[in-house]
């Protein structure tokens, strides 16, 4: 704009009662338009603008291309799937893989196991990880860092370490071999037995006629032959010692209880993070009227948290939903059905074809059940999830 | 003075209890996890470290079967070395996975996360997007990726009889293509050929870069506007700004990610080394034939070899880095 034309008076164009329209003297709109586009500044925005578009949408393509490929495969009829030309968009449209999962592979029973233990333990994650997180994040107490530690050692070492010892735990479930000792059974703790003195415990629970039938016959039996065994659950009728707890609930909400579940060290460390960022004045102004600790962070804390709660929740929700490892240690039998045991059902019986792409199709049904076990997960997602996730996250302060 | 210390003496002895209650609070809060650790964890971890030394035996394979123990001090530890080559190597090749997973993943979610900080349009859209994996691409669905020879068809070039499976063709961008196109930079053949891997694993690095990008998320919203505002007057360019303002602000959670990757990405049930100890704990396919222990002993020493090594690497990766980390607030 020239120094001339600025000093020019602006030029009333029109006015009514509250508004007027003033049009200033300035350069033509061609040297305007130019001065606007033709910068390196607007240039280098546009490019940057465009290249971050594309990088965004192919991205975003790369996420979706698998569930898109899945989507559209479950559609197909067996005879697409040797057919060449037929890449995304089934020529046969058919819904036969959908009535087949519904109607043989009992989507909805698993449906329902799947939920109850995926809400239950989601439930009990979200409140224990979050009392365990606001202890760390607002009460200084001694070897409160070492204990911090151990909370991030059960993320390092990776369940699948302890398969066994996990799963042998939780069928013979026994806390310091109480269980046991009323069965008459030994003692043991850290592998020490104290067989003697169970015996006389045991002994004596036999005298007093107290216990119940099947928990009496389940005496502690002696040591077999000579060769040195570990003395450890040795030689003793296993099936009778502790509580099965293989095929329920229990092994779930046990570890979440204690905030030992599949991933829940992160959430501990979530959750702390955010505590950390709710300034303590909060806190002391309940305490100044009286209220409690526990009283505090229920009342006070919790209705501030609830975007990350949710996050969590959602978390444990989805990762338990789609888990393998534990529902398939701890319900090894098809007894209770689960979403994701439904994948590695054999081929329902209406889907079975002689046709050549028979892999492709199982593969087809496979990716089709997957779809059927992540579509509530997706709703869940969409509805509120991803709102609260980004919110939850971005006020939680976990840099801080 | 002496009153003066009277009047004193019983105020700080209260706050002193104070503080006691308090630790007492914090003690209560984490009652849970002391507790399940000291009944559940530590006792799971023995039992897992004994296995490993000792001999399983069944007691009656039907119904509700019983084990004894048998000593075999470290005979699985040696058996896992000597008796199978393969867990070496797969030792060796998770190792290199990992060694190449772990910068990929921190780069292209920082590098994401930085994007989506931006102000643009759709940019709802797109997190949603991007974080769509974190949710959904786990447990089952990784099992079922592992297998989907209907994605590679479509992803390939299309025919449905592609032969190996692995061709050629079906990689976005070839090495020699990368190499043509640097050669005449200057920068070293590894570079390019890291950088040609990590464009055709693409699909892989998305999918496991999520929780990274959301706490670099979290942490590039922590950073205070003031400090941005302040350098664009001083006259610094968005480079500039990134590594000397942004890069050092968010190092912590690089060391935090960093750490999680490396966690992440061995624990993973795709990873290497996992699937093979997995196959040896199930007796699947490519497991080995214990000559002292039995399969279930022997993977638990697999386990504990790879734990201690895992372990190993990530503290010594994290006392590397920490010394580079930047901390604005020194307590707490």
């Amino acid at each position: 704009m020239d120094s001339q034309n600025i000093e020019k008076k602006p030029v009333v164009k029109r006015e009514s009662k509250n508004k007027i329209k003033v049009d200033f003297d300035r350069s033509p709109l061609k040297d305007r338009l130019k001065a606007k586009f033709l910068s390196t500044y607007f240039l280098t925005k546009v490019i940057f603008t465009i290249f971050r578009l594309v990088l965004m949408v192919g991205i975003s393509y790369i996420v979706l291309f698998p569930f898109i490929t899945k989507i559209s495969g479950s559609f197909m009829a067996p005879e697409d799937f040797v057919d060449v030309t037929v890449l995304l968009i089934p020529k046969t449209f058919s819904i036969d893989i959908y009535r087949a999962i519904f109607t043989e592979l009992g989507y909805w029973e698993a449906f329902g196991n799947t939920f109850i233990l995926s809400f239950s333990t989601a439930l009990v994650q979200t409140f224990i990880c979050a009392l365990i997180g606001y202890g760390f994040a607002k009460f200084k107490f001694r070897f409160r860092g070492a204990i911090f530690m151990l909370v991030m050692l059960t993320m390092i070492i990776p369940h699948q370490t302890m398969r066994l010892s996990m799963d042998m735990q939780f069928r013979y479930f026994d806390i310091f071999g109480i269980v046991r000792l009323l069965k008459g059974g030994g003692i043991e703790f850290f592998g020490f037995n104290l067989a003697d003195i169970s015996e006389g415990v045991g002994d004596f629970f036999e005298k007093l006629n107290v216990l119940p039938d099947e928990i009496k016959f389940g005496r502690y039996m002696k040591q077999i032959g000579t060769q040195q065994v570990a003395q450890y659950r040795v030689d003793m009728d296993i099936t009778q010692a502790g509580i099965n707890l293989s095929g329920t609930y229990f092994p779930f909400i046990l570890l979440s209880l204690g905030g030992l579940a599949f991933k829940n060290g992160l959430y501990i460390f979530m959750l702390r993070q955010f505590f950390r960022g709710i300034p303590d004045e909060l806190e002391e102004s309940a305490y100044m009227d009286g209220a409690g600790t526990l009283r505090t962070f229920i009342q006070i804390i919790l209705p501030l948290s609830i975007p990350m709660m949710v996050t969590v929740f959602m978390f444990a929700f989805c990762w338990q939903w789609t888990d393998v490892f534990y529902t398939t240690m701890f319900f090894p039998t098809s007894a209770t059905p689960f979403l994701v045991k439904i994948v590695s059902l054999p081929t329902p019986a209406s889907l079975i074809t002689d046709f050549a792409g028979t892999d492709l199709y199982n593969t087809a049904i496979r990716n089709t059940c997957g779809l059927m076990i992540i579509l509530p997960l997706v709703l869940v997602y969409a509805i509120f999830g991803q709102r609260f996730l980004v919110q939850g996250i971005e006020h939680s302060g976990i840099a801080n | 003075m002496t009153e003066n210390k009277a009047l004193l003496k019983p105020k700080r002895k209260k706050i002193a209890s104070l503080d006691r209650r308090k630790a007492r609070a914090g003690w209560f809060f984490i009652l849970p996890f002391l507790i399940g650790f000291v009944l559940i964890y530590l006792p799971m971890v023995y039992e897992s470290l004994l296995m490993s030394f000792h001999k399983i035996n069944y007691v009656s394979e039907t119904g509700g079967a019983g084990y004894s123990l048998e000593y075999i001090g470290l005979g699985n530890y040696l058996d896992a070395f000597t008796a199978n080559q393969a867990f070496s190597q797969a030792l060796v090749s998770g190792l290199k996975q990992l060694a190449f997973d772990v910068p990929a993943i921190l780069i292209f979610s920082l590098f994401m996360a930085v994007m989506l900080n931006q102000k643009m349009a759709g940019r709802a859209v797109f997190r949603a997007i991007f974080f769509v994996p974190v949710i959904l691409s786990t447990g089952i669905m990784e099992t079922i990726a592992s297998s989907d020879i209907l994605f590679e068809n479509a992803d390939g070039s299309g025919g449905i009889d592609t032969g190996t499976g692995t061709s050629a063709s079906n990689d976005l961008v070839s090495v020699m293509d990368f190499e043509q196109l640097f050669a005449n930079m200057k920068v070293g053949t590894e570079i390019v050929s890291y950088v040609a891997t990590a464009v055709n694993n693409i699909f892989d690095i998305v999918n496991r870069s999520g929780v990274q990008m959301l706490i670099f998320l979290a942490a590039l919203q922590s950073i205070s506007p003031a400090i941005y505002e302040s350098c664009k007057i001083d006259g610094a360019t968005a480079w500039e700004t990134f590594w000397k303002i942004t890069f050092p602000m968010i190092s912590p959670m690089i060391l935090v990610n960093g750490v999680y990757t490396i966690i992440d990405a061995f624990t993973s049930s795709d990873n290497v080394v996992m699937s093979y100890i997995n196959g040896v704990y199930g007796g699947g396919p490519g497991a080995a034939t214990p000559s002292g222990g039995n399969a279930q002993s022997l993977a638990s020493a697999m386990y504990w070899i790879y734990f201690l090594m895992v372990i190993l690497i990530v503290a010594v990766i994290a006392s590397i880095f920490s010394a580079f980390v930047f901390y604005q607030r020194k307590n707490d």
